[in-house]
């Protein structure tokens, strides 16, 4: 998947917020295909580099293309791109007012202005997917924290995105139920879909990720085509302090 | 047990605007039973109930529409209009309701073409009244709604207008349901004061029966009975409604 054509591009991108800088000049490509695990210390500026490529947030200086489209102050840019990039949030953000069925459907039917028929039949057969069909009608509250991440999946790839953000979603859940999520993204990843994870998985990164970022204080500061050989044998020491703390941890 | 919750909450509903068209076609016959001076005037009684709950629904359902209009003018990002729905809600919150009722009934009697019916007239003034109370409510409400509601619409590529209608004005009003319900009970309680402008609602008969029988305290006692009749059928419609809304919560 190495070989895949460039899909996003970031470059020179900065973003503070008063003092703090959460991305320094990052620069990085990630191609057509790839599944890349983004890691690092809270705070270090992996989840704001995601939310920039969809424009939660919105960089200081630099530049972001995603599939072609620039991500400059055009709003009918922001939303084509927001279109094709489905996000995964760490506290799920489902629409707690909607039933499951009707938070799947609602984007394909505005914006890519589906019938009802047909976003029902989509959503269903992601349901499905995912593992949730008996649950279309409950609404979100009535739904476990990983039934609900799995949920967020689905509603996301209802958009047929092309690329898929997922911003530590396993991070808010109980120990239990984190493994059918990331074995939804592991299957995902089997697809071929391209993914940014930031995540503290590091089963899941060695296994899955074609490559591996590690983030410290708003900098890359080391990047691995070999996860495997990244996660036994860390270069950058900062990256050999965080993975040594991790490995004590469990 | 949520089901058979939501059933009970359905009737409630039913059952509580059942209940108002009952008493509101029924009033005068217990009423004629009471001695002088309510008895012989129990027509008049149950007629000016009718003209008091219309006052309050015509009111209502304009208070409600003004008050969105003027949350999302006090939350709009153009400075003009935020200042018009500021100097709305300021004016309205600032100056007593009695003054505001002869305010219109006074600008009707300036020139023919704005002659109205007094009804009318006190559906407008109460309708501005409680807009601007709502309007609080409601703005309260649209701040409440999660951040990562709004998130997870926009990355999902829904537009700011689809946003605002499908995601946080359903929450938004879910929030202020109870503060909405109870403006309107307050609502109902004001509109008394169009009987200063010679609407025919519950408390011009109070005065005109009273001042016939020289009876004050029967005569006012059996006003307020009729309105706490009124007042209580429609906390009880508010809470079921609330309860009912609150499903997606749970």
């Amino acid at each position: 998947m190495r070989d895949g054509k460039p899909i996003i591009t970031v470059e020179q991108v900065r973003k503070s917020w008063g003092a703090f800088t959460a991305l320094k000049d990052v620069s990085i490509t990630f191609r057509e295909g790839e599944v890349v695990c983004i890691i690092g210390p809270s705070g270090s500026g992996k989840s704001t580099l995601l939310r920039t490529i969809n424009r939660l947030e919105k960089q200081d200086t630099g530049r972001i293309v995603v599939d072609g489209i620039e991500l400059d102050n055009d709003l009918k840019h922001i939303d084509a791109v927001r279109a094709e990039v489905g996000m995964v949030f760490q506290s799920f953000n489902l629409f707690s007012h909607k039933t499951v069925l009707d938070n799947i459907t609602l984007a394909p039917r505005r914006v890519r202005k589906w019938s009802k028929e047909k976003a029902t039949q989509v959503a269903f057969e992601l349901l499905e997917r995912v593992g949730l069909s008996a649950h279309a009608h409950k609404y979100p509250a009535q739904l476990s924290g990983g039934q609900q991440q799995r949920v967020a999946i689905a509603r996301a790839l209802a958009m047929q995105p092309k690329i898929m953000l997922f911003d530590e979603p396993t991070s808010a859940l109980d120990p239990e139920m984190v493994n059918e999520v990331l074995l939804v993204m592991r299957d995902l990843a089997k697809s071929g879909m391209t993914m940014l994870v930031v995540t503290h998985e590091m089963g899941f990164a060695r296994e899955v990720a074609d490559r591996v970022i590690f983030f410290d204080h708003g900098n890359i500061v080391e990047e691995s085509d070999n996860p495997q050989q990244f996660f036994s044998n860390p270069s950058h020491p900062r990256a050999q302090a965080f993975l040594s703390q991790i490995k004590h941890a469990s | 047990m949520l089901n058979k919750l939501k059933d009970r909450d359905s009737l409630i509903l039913v059952g509580s605007v059942f209940c108002l068209a009952l008493i509101l076609w029924l009033l005068a016959l217990p009423l004629s039973w009471v001695p002088a001076p309510i008895g012989p005037a129990a027509h008049q009684f149950a007629d000016a109930a009718i003209t008091t709950i219309e006052l309050t629904i015509w009111s209502g359902i304009l208070g409600i529409l003004l008050g969105v209009v003027a949350a999302i003018g006090k939350l709009s990002p153009i400075p003009p209009v935020r200042w018009i729905a500021d100097l709305y809600v300021w004016v309205i919150r600032g100056t007593p309701l009695l003054l505001q009722i002869l305010f219109f009934y006074g600008l009707s009697n300036t020139a023919p073409q704005l002659q109205a019916p007094e009804f009318w007239i006190g559906v407008i003034a109460l309708s501005l009244n409680v807009g601007a109370y709502n309007a609080e409510v409601i703005r309260a409400g649209i701040n409440a709604v999660a951040r990562g509601q709004v998130e997870a619409a926009r990355s999902l590529g829904l537009n700011s207008m689809y946003t605002f209608w499908d995601v946080v004005l359903p929450q938004a009003v879910r929030i202020s349901l109870p503060p909405l319900a109870n403006n309107l009970v307050a609502l109902l309680k004001d509109s008394s004061l169009a009987y200063t402008i010679g609407v025919v609602e519950l408390t011009m008969i109070y005065t005109r029966v009273q001042a016939e029988s020289f009876q004050p305290v029967p005569v006012s006692i059996t006003t307020g009975l009729v309105y706490l009749v009124l007042t209580t059928t429609f906390t009880q419609f508010a809470s079921a409604l609330e309860r009912k809304l609150a499903t997606g919560k749970r």
